[in-house]
C-alpha cells in the first residue's frame, strides 16, 4: 500500500517545469517516430539513452515512460489515416481504421484509438501500481537455483516465440550471450575474449550495443530500402481531419462495451508480462477476442470501431505488463523495456525485488508518468496536434537519416569520450543490419547480451551450491516452478501446432 | 549452390563461433574440484551457436536455391553509410565536432538523396550540427572536442 501512495506523490514531480518539458518532449518525439512508418519508439528511446547520463534517474525514467506509451499509441495515425502502421503494434489497428477513413470517417476512428489507449494505458499502468510489488515480494522466495531457471525460461521463451526462426532465433541469442562473455569474469580475476586489448576488459558497453543495434542498424536498413515517401506524402495530403470529429459519440463506446475495453486491457497486459511477445501480439489477440464474442463478426475488417477499440486498449496496456518483470526481475519484455533496464544499470541500479521496496522513490515517478501519459497526454496530444500528425510521414528521408546517424554516432561518445565506444556501436550495427537482413530476430540477441552475466552467474553459483549436481534445479521447488513453466511454453508454442482462426485475416 | 548471400552470412557467424569455441577451450578446463570455471559457460554457448549455425546452413543447402533477380539494380549505399560513420569517427577528435560532422551530415544527405542541389544540402548541414552541438553541449553539458580546445 506504501508503494501505491508514493505513486500518487509522485505526481508532484510533474508539476517540475522541468521534469514536465522531458515528459511532453519524450511524448512528442515517441509519437513523431511511431507514427513515421519505418521508424519506432525503441530507436527514439535508443537516441534517448545517451542524454540519460546527464539527467537524474527519475527523470530520465520519466521521459522513457512517456516515449513507450507514445509510441503504442503514435502508430495508429497513419495505420487509419494511409494504411500503413507506424509501429507493428497498430497493424490491426489498421484493419478497421483504414476503411473507417475511406467512409470519410478517419478523425472518429483517430478518437476510437486514442480512447482506447488512453483506456488500455491508464488500466496497464494501474495493475502494474497495484501487482509490481506483490510480485517483487513473491520475487523474494526464487533463491539462486529458481533465478538461473527463470532467466533460462525468458531466453527460451523469447526463442521459441519466433515461431518459423527458431534456428535464427537460437543463434542470435547465442550472439548475444557470446558478447556478454566478453572482459572480466565475474566470479574469477580471469579477462575473457580482449585479446590483450584493454578497451574491453570491462566487457562491451550497454550503450553501444543499445545505439548499434536499433540506431545504426536503422540508419543502414533504410539505406537498402527503397520506400520513396512521395507515396506517403501524396496520400497524407488527401488527409483531411477536422478536431470536432475526434470525439466518439456515447452511443459508440455503449456499443463497443465495457466489457471489450476491460478484456482487451487484460489480454494486452498478461501477454505484456510474456517475455518477447510485445504490442503486437497483445492487439492480435485481443482483436481476435472482439472478433470472436461478437455478435456481428462479419463487420470486421469493415470499419468496426470494436476492432480499433480492442487493438489499441490492448497494445497501450502491453506497457504495464512489460515493465513487471523488468522491475521485479530485471527481464525486459520487449526491446523498450530492455532499453529502459540499460537506464537503470547505467545510473547503478539492479531491478529486482529491492527495487520495489528500498528504491521506490526512483521507480514511482516513471509509474505516475505512464499514468499520467495515458490519461493526460493521449487525448491532449491529439486534440492539439492532431490535425498536423499525418503531415510527419512527409519529412525528408534524407535529412531525418542524417540527423539519427549524427545523434546516434555522437550519443554513443558521451558515455566515455572515448571514440571506441563509437567504433563498438558502429561494429553493433552492422552486426544488427546483416542479422535483420538475413531474418534473425535482434531482440533475443539483445535479451542474451542483457541476460548473460546473471545467466551464468547463477548457474556457476547453483551448482557450487549444490557441490555440482545438476538435479538441483529439478528438486528445488521455485527452480522447478520454472522449468515446469518452460515446457509448458515449449508444448504450447513448438510441439502442439496452433490452430488458425478462419475468421480473423489480416489482409496485410 | 554453396555460395549465396545468405549462406556467406551464416558461414562467417560459423567461422566466429568455431573461433569462440577454440579461445573458450584455451581458458582451461570447464570444470574443476572447485566446480564450473569460467570457460564452462563460454564453451556451452559456442557449442550451442555452431549447433544452431550448422542447422540454418544444412536448412540454406536443402532449400531450393533462390531465382536471382537480376534485373533488380543493386544498392550499395549501406556500405558508402558505413564507411561514412567510419571515417566520421576517425576524424571526430583530430578534425573537432564541426568540420568533422558537418562533413557527415553532408555526406548522409547526399547518401540518401542525390548529388543535386549541393549548396542547400550544405546549409542544412550546417544548421543540422550546430543544433546537435546546442543540443549535446549546452543543454545537455556535453564537452565535445574542437578545433579551439
Amino acid at each position: 500500500m506504501d508503494f501505491i501512495f508514493l505513486v500518487f506523490n509522485s505526481f508532484t514531480l510533474l508539476l517540475d517545469p522541468f521534469n514536465l518539458t522531458y515528459v511532453i518532449l519524450g511524448f512528442v518525439i515517441g509519437t513523431v517516430f511511431a507514427a513515421i512508418p519505418g521508424l519506432t519508439a525503441t530507436l527514439a528511446m535508443a537516441l534517448l539513452l545517451p542524454v540519460t547520463y546527464t539527467l537524474s534517474v527519475e527523470t530520465a525514467l520519466m521521459a522513457c515512460a512517456s516515449i513507450y506509451m507514445a509510441g503504442m499509441c503514435g502508430g495508429s495515425i497513419t495505420a487509419i489515416t494511409i494504411n500503413i502502421p507506424g509501429a507493428p503494434s497498430s497493424m490491426m489497428t489498421a484493419l478497421d481504421g483504414y476503411p473507417m477513413q475511406q467512409q470519410g470517417k478517419g478523425a472518429l476512428a483517430l478518437g476510437h484509438a486514442a480512447l482506447g489507449s488512453m483506456i488500455g494505458g491508464a488500466v496497464g499502468a494501474l495493475l502494474l501500481i497495484a501487482v509490481a510489488p506483490f510480485v517483487a515480494e513473491v520475487s523474494l522466495l526464487v533463491k539462486t537455483t529458481g533465478k538461473f531457471s527463470l532467466l533460462a525460461f525468458a531466453i527460451i521463451v523469447v526463442v521459441i516465440a519466433q515461431r518459423g526462426q527458431i534456428a535464427q532465433a537460437g543463434l542470435a541469442a547465442c550472439i548475444g550471450l557470446m558478447l556478454a562473455t566478453v572482459g572480466l569474469d565475474a566470479m574469477e580475476p580471469i579477462t575473457r575474449f580482449t585479446y590483450g586489448y584493454s578497451n574491453l576488459t570491462a566487457g562491451i558497453d550497454l550503450m553501444p550495443v543499445i545505439i548499434g543495434t536499433f540506431a545504426i542498424a536503422e540508419v543502414l536498413t533504410q539505406a537498402v530500402a527503397s520506400n520513396d515517401i512521395s507515396a506517403f506524402a501524396a496520400a497524407a495530403d488527401k488527409v483531411k481531419i477536422r478536431r470536432r470529429d475526434f470525439l466518439p459519440p456515447l452511443s459508440d463506446i455503449r456499443k463497443i462495451g465495457f466489457g471489450c475495453y476491460i478484456k482487451s486491457c487484460l489480454i494486452g497486459y498478461f501477454v505484456g508480462t510474456l517475455p518477447g511477445a510485445g504490442g503486437s501480439m497483445g492487439s492480435f489477440l485481443a482483436y481476435t477476442e472482439a472478433v470472436r464474442t461478437s455478435s456481428e463478426p462479419e463487420t470486421f475488417g469493415k470499419g468496426n470501431p470494436k476492432g480499433i477499440a480492442a487493438s489499441e486498449s490492448a497494445n497501450n496496456a502491453v506497457c504495464g505488463g512489460a515493465m513487471v518483470p523488468m522491475l521485479t526481475f530485471g527481464i525486459p519484455g520487449d526491446p523498450i523495456t530492455a532499453i529502459m533496464l540499460g537506464v537503470l544499470v547505467i545510473n547503478g541500479i539492479q531491478p529486482g525485488p529491492q527495487l520495489m521496496t528500498a528504491q521506490a522513490p526512483l521507480i514511482a515517478p516513471m509509474l505516475a508518468t505512464l499514468l499520467f501519459s495515458a490519461v493526460v497526454l493521449i487525448p491532449l496530444t491529439l486534440y492539439l496536434l492532431g490535425p498536423y500528425f499525418i503531415k510527419i510521414v512527409s519529412v525528408r528521408k534524407d535529412v531525418l537519416y542524417a540527423v539519427i546517424a549524427l545523434l546516434a554516432v555522437v550519443g554513443s561518445y558521451v558515455a566515455t569520450y572515448s571514440t571506441f565506444q563509437m567504433f563498438m556501436a558502429l561494429g553493433m550495427g552492422v552486426l544488427a543490419f546483416y542479422l535483420r537482413r538475413n531474418g534473425f530476430p535482434v531482440i533475443t540477441m539483445l535479451l542474451g547480451y542483457i541476460l548473460g552475466p546473471n545467466l551464468e552467474e547463477f548457474l556457476r553459483r547453483s551448482l557450487a551450491l549444490s557441490n555440482g549436481d545438476p538435479t538441483t534445479f529439478v528438486t528445488n521447488p521455485d527452480s522447478l516452478f520454472f522449468v515446469l513453466l518452460t515446457l509448458v511454453f515449449v508444448y504450447f508454442l513448438v510441439i502442439r501446432k496452433p490452430t488458425k482462426n478462419p475468421t480473423v485475416s489480416t489482409g496485410m | 549452390m554453396l555460395l549465396n548471400r545468405p549462406l556467406v552470412f551464416l558461414y562467417v557467424i560459423l567461422a566466429v563461433s568455431v573461433g569462440y569455441l577454440i579461445s573458450a577451450l584455451n581458458l582451461g578446463a570447464p570444470i574443476s574440484e572447485s566446480g564450473l570455471t569460467p570457460s564452462f559457460f563460454p564453451i556451452l554457448v559456442g557449442g550451442a551457436a555452431i549447433f544452431f549455425c550448422s542447422i540454418l546452413i544444412l536448412q540454406k543447402l536443402r532449400a531450393e536455391p533462390e531465382k536471382f533477380q537480376s534485373d533488380v539494380p543493386r544498392n550499395y549505399t549501406h556500405i558508402w553509410v558505413v564507411v561514412a560513420i567510419f571515417f566520421y569517427i576517425l576524424g571526430f577528435k583530430p578534425m573537432g565536432y564541426f568540420i568533422s560532422s558537418g562533413l557527415f551530415v553532408f555526406a548522409l544527405i547526399v547518401l540518401f538523396s542525390s548529388f543535386e542541389k549541393l549548396l542547400q544540402k550544405a546549409a542544412i548541414s550546417a544548421v543540422i550540427v550546430v543544433i546537435a552541438y546546442v543540443m549535446f553541449q549546452q543543454l545537455f553539458g556535453v564537452r565535445l572536442p574542437t578545433l579551439w580546445g
